[in-house]
């Protein structure tokens, strides 16, 4: 019990708690066990149109405004692909390990505030279009040649960018298309692209990973982590635009786009990561 | 080490030969006396309120560290609490022993030259704490031979300064209902007085004042106007009882004028936040700056820095008082300045608002009218499908201190531009459960900077922009220098023109500001960030 006070703690990265007999007021909100299997609230207008204010606040960000799918998952086939009440709960409770998706605060959001959220999703429940193509087998050996010099899944590959070993779970196939295509102007924190001159004349080019009022670190093209003094650097360039290349349909086909897109909504973590 | 040793034996052998009483030849025990609190900084050595003075002025008049050697400035030792969460507080320091705070309701004795612990103190919490944003506390007060702190489970205790034990142990109200206890008491003669957090919970909040003897509550003053008060018909609408649970909480403690007797308090927003539809009016006395009798609590007067607040625009910031020159006339002020954005000149003796500028952008009002109230702007009211709004919730600036330097008349603020999407919604009141009626984006482009305010025009004079969000307090020296930081980094920085002469990566974000003290003849700067203290002091070479 103690411990799982911690745990809890720690995983809402509230990380105020010391690992000490404080039980908090989380184990309040954290009390599962007497939890309706079915939305108390599905169908209650007031809860409806608080859930969507919430909706807006704390999940439009990466879910889209109509819960299509932006950086997160679209959550409007959840219902119709046989997800439950419950299962969405414990998703919005929890969050989803190794993506953005972080478990609520209880401190701030009451389950009452989820089952509010969960009744205006529902409203906007719709069946899936038609299934995504493609052929995963074939979208895993563009990978290996085009994108893995960068980003690794299930432990090989590059470091440049990011590990796509979950992106499955993390994003959506929109997303991830529009990552590829150029039109997502998203690059996560940690893989911003920088460039400094510094007095020697060297020209660095990489990703920033930190950067304070009078130093900066940074991985370079070379995957060669270093850190800077800006007293030293006579050029600091943050630019806007990803390290990764736009894939048009010059670079990539649009059968072969559906064979990556297919292998990339497929990764949802190694063996050995979802034991 | 053996030599030690040896002295060590040789001086037990030296006072068992002696027949001489030991405390005869040693200087008497200081006991922290109500006029050591009024001469605040006066013995420079010390620092013995959050404020360092009873005017909130955090200016020390120690000169060995200057812009000339502060370069020079190297750590000297370092503490830790071995717990997580964060320093918020500010030690106090008295006859070389540092007294200080820390998360979860721990607090330390620290020998002030060496960073040693002394003793330990550590509250047994019981379980199911409120606390919306950190479980934290601010700092002790002193009086007598006893230390007072506010506890997250909203009691006042007395620890006896010698050993850390508890003398007396107060409940000022039920922490289940959403009530808890961080701000530092400010101790005024015999008294010492303190508040609750908890806005956020729909509490009512309150500022009381305890007997430093015996614990007793003397007086009590709501922040939320009851019936019979003056100024409940400021709690209109359909919710009748919204000044029961309306917020106005205290978690940064207040300034004290010993001439005029009065305690000047900045309160905490109203409650439901982003709600406030049915609480109709402008609900005092939140987000406003309340002046209580020291001996009663009676309100002789109060300004409202943002009537009818929904934008969680708490006051909790700490009040200054300042004595200037205005248009010839010699002037008792209060300097304010204040989560909403503006930096507020009000006469302290009447409440009168004498000047209020912006210190940021804001969008909620364009200005502050001659009779004391915000111009509000159109579009600025939170709504379900979210409306932008400058400052974000988190304010021009928050709970860390700001300094005044009387000399130069400026005043160094931590400020933050920063913008939010305020969304409003429906929230019933259930005590013990949040009760903000909305939440808010944070919107990009935020940044913040040291910033500072000539207070003969409000306007600003420098800023030093941080690369991240700081939440450091601020110190400043008579020998011309500004302590404060962002990004992990302590700086010091030229008083008069704001340039960065020096800077420490302490490895954890500030969440409190510097003090200064002198043991041995030397200065001391000690800098709280994240979990560990770090003293500094001028390199000897």
């Amino acid at each position: 019990m103690m411990r799982g006070a911690c745990v809890v703690a720690a995983v809402t990265a509230l990380a105020l708690v010391a690992c000490e007999p404080v039980v908090m007021a989380q184990d309040r909100a954290a009390r599962t066990d007497s939890r309706p299997t079915k939305n108390p609230l599905d169908g209650n207008p007031q809860a409806v149109s608080n859930g969507a204010a919430m909706f807006r606040t704390r999940c439009a960000g990466c879910h889209g405004p109509d819960a299509r799918g932006y950086l997160g998952p679209d959550l409007t086939g959840f219902w119709a692909a046989g997800g439950s009440d419950d299962r969405m709960f414990d998703i919005v409770k929890r969050g989803v390990p190794g993506t953005e998706m972080p478990a609520v605060d209880p401190q701030r959001v009451l389950d009452k505030d989820i089952w509010q959220v969960l009744a205006y999703v529902r409203t906007l429940s719709a069946v899936p279009a038609v299934p995504p193509r493609g052929d995963p087998a074939n979208g895993e050996r563009i990978f290996r040649a085009t994108c893995s010099g960068c980003h690794i899944v299930n432990g090989r590959g590059g470091q440049l960018g990011p590990d796509l070993s979950r992106i499955g779970s993390a994003r959506p196939r929109a997303g991830l298309l529009g990552k590829l295509r150029g039109s997502s102007g998203l690059i996560r924190a940690g893989y911003e692209p920088v460039t400094i001159v510094t007095r020697d004349g060297e020209r660095v080019r990489g990703v920033k990973k930190n950067e304070d009022e009078f130093s900066i670190q940074i991985m370079d093209t070379r995957e060669r982590l270093q850190g800077y003094l800006k007293a030293n650097l006579t050029e600091l360039t943050l630019e806007k635009q990803s390290l990764m290349p736009i894939y048009g349909a010059d670079r990539l086909s649009e059968g072969d786009l559906d064979d990556l897109l297919q292998y990339l909504t497929g990764l949802r973590g190694s063996e050995a990561a979802r034991r | 080490m053996r030599i030690g040793m040896l002295r060590v034996v040789a001086g037990i052998l030296v006072a068992a030969a002696t027949s001489w009483p030991l405390a005869a030849q040693q200087p008497a025990a200081l006991r922290v006396t109500a006029a050591d609190l009024r001469d605040g900084l006066k013995d420079p050595t010390r620092w013995l309120t959050y404020g360092g003075d009873y005017a909130n002025h955090r200016h020390s008049p120690l000169t060995q560290i200057t812009p000339a050697n502060v370069h020079r400035l190297t750590a000297q030792w370092q503490f830790q609490t071995d717990t997580l969460g964060k320093f918020e507080s500010t030690p106090l320091v008295l006859d070389g022993v540092i007294y200080v705070t820390g998360p979860l309701d721990t607090g330390w004795a620290i020998d002030a030259r060496t960073g040693r612990q002394i003793w330990r103190y550590r509250r047994d919490l019981p379980g199911g704490l409120i606390a919306c944003c950190g479980l934290v506390n601010r700092g002790f007060g002193v009086l007598g031979d006893r230390l007072f702190k506010t506890t997250l489970d909203a009691h006042v205790v007395a620890i006896r300064r010698k050993t850390g034990t508890v003398e007396w142990d107060t409940s000022m109200v039920d922490y289940k209902r959403g009530y808890s206890g961080t701000t530092a008491p400010l101790v005024v003669k015999d008294k010492v007085i303190v508040g609750v957090a908890g806005a956020e919970y729909g509490v009512r909040g309150f500022i009381d004042a305890y007997d430093a003897e015996t614990g007793r509550q003397v007086w009590r003053f709501y922040t939320t106007a009851g019936p019979g008060d003056p100024g409940h018909n400021t709690w209109r609408g359909t919710d009748a009882k919204a000044w029961e649970h309306g917020g106005g909480s205290i978690w940064v403690p207040g300034a004290y004028d010993p001439e005029l007797n009065l305690t000047y308090w900045g309160t905490g927003n109203a409650g439901p936040d982003y709600n406030g539809s049915e609480r109709e009016g402008d609900n005092l006395y939140t987000a406003s700056i309340v002046a209580l009798d020291a001996d009663t609590g009676a309100l002789r007067w109060h300004y409202q820095f943002t009537p009818h607040d929904i934008w969680d625009y708490d006051s909790t910031q700490m009040p200054v008082l300042a004595d200037l020159t205005l248009g010839g006339e010699r002037r008792k002020v209060v300097l304010f300045a204040n989560r909403n954005g503006f930096f507020y000149m009000l006469d302290r003796a009447t409440g009168k608002l004498i000047r209020a500028k912006p210190f940021i952008e804001t969008t909620w009002a364009k200005e502050i009218r001659a009779d004391g109230r915000p111009m509000l702007l159109p579009n600025s009211v939170p709504s379900e499908e979210g409306t932008k709004v400058c400052p974000d919730q988190s304010g021009g600036t928050n709970w860390m201190p700001p300094s005044f330097h009387p000399e130069l008349g400026l005043f160094f603020v931590t400020a933050r531009e920063s913008c939010g999407k305020f969304f409003t919604w429906k929230d019933d009141y259930n005590p013990g459960d949040g009760y903000r009626g909305g939440a808010v984006q944070r919107l990009e482009g935020q940044y913040s900077a040291l910033r500072a305010l000539d207070v003969a025009t409000g306007e600003r004079r420098w800023e030093f922009p941080y690369t991240t969000q700081s939440w450091a307090g601020v110190l400043s020296t008579a020998s011309g220098l500004v302590f404060a930081g962002g990004s992990g980094n302590l700086m010091a920085f030229d008083a008069k023109t704001g340039k960065n002469l020096w800077h420490f990566q302490s490895g954890s974000s500030l969440y409190a500001g510097a003090i200064t003290y002198m043991v041995d003849g030397r200065q001391y700067v000690l800098m709280p960030s994240g979990t560990t203290l770090t003293a500094f002091a001028l390199a000897e070479f």
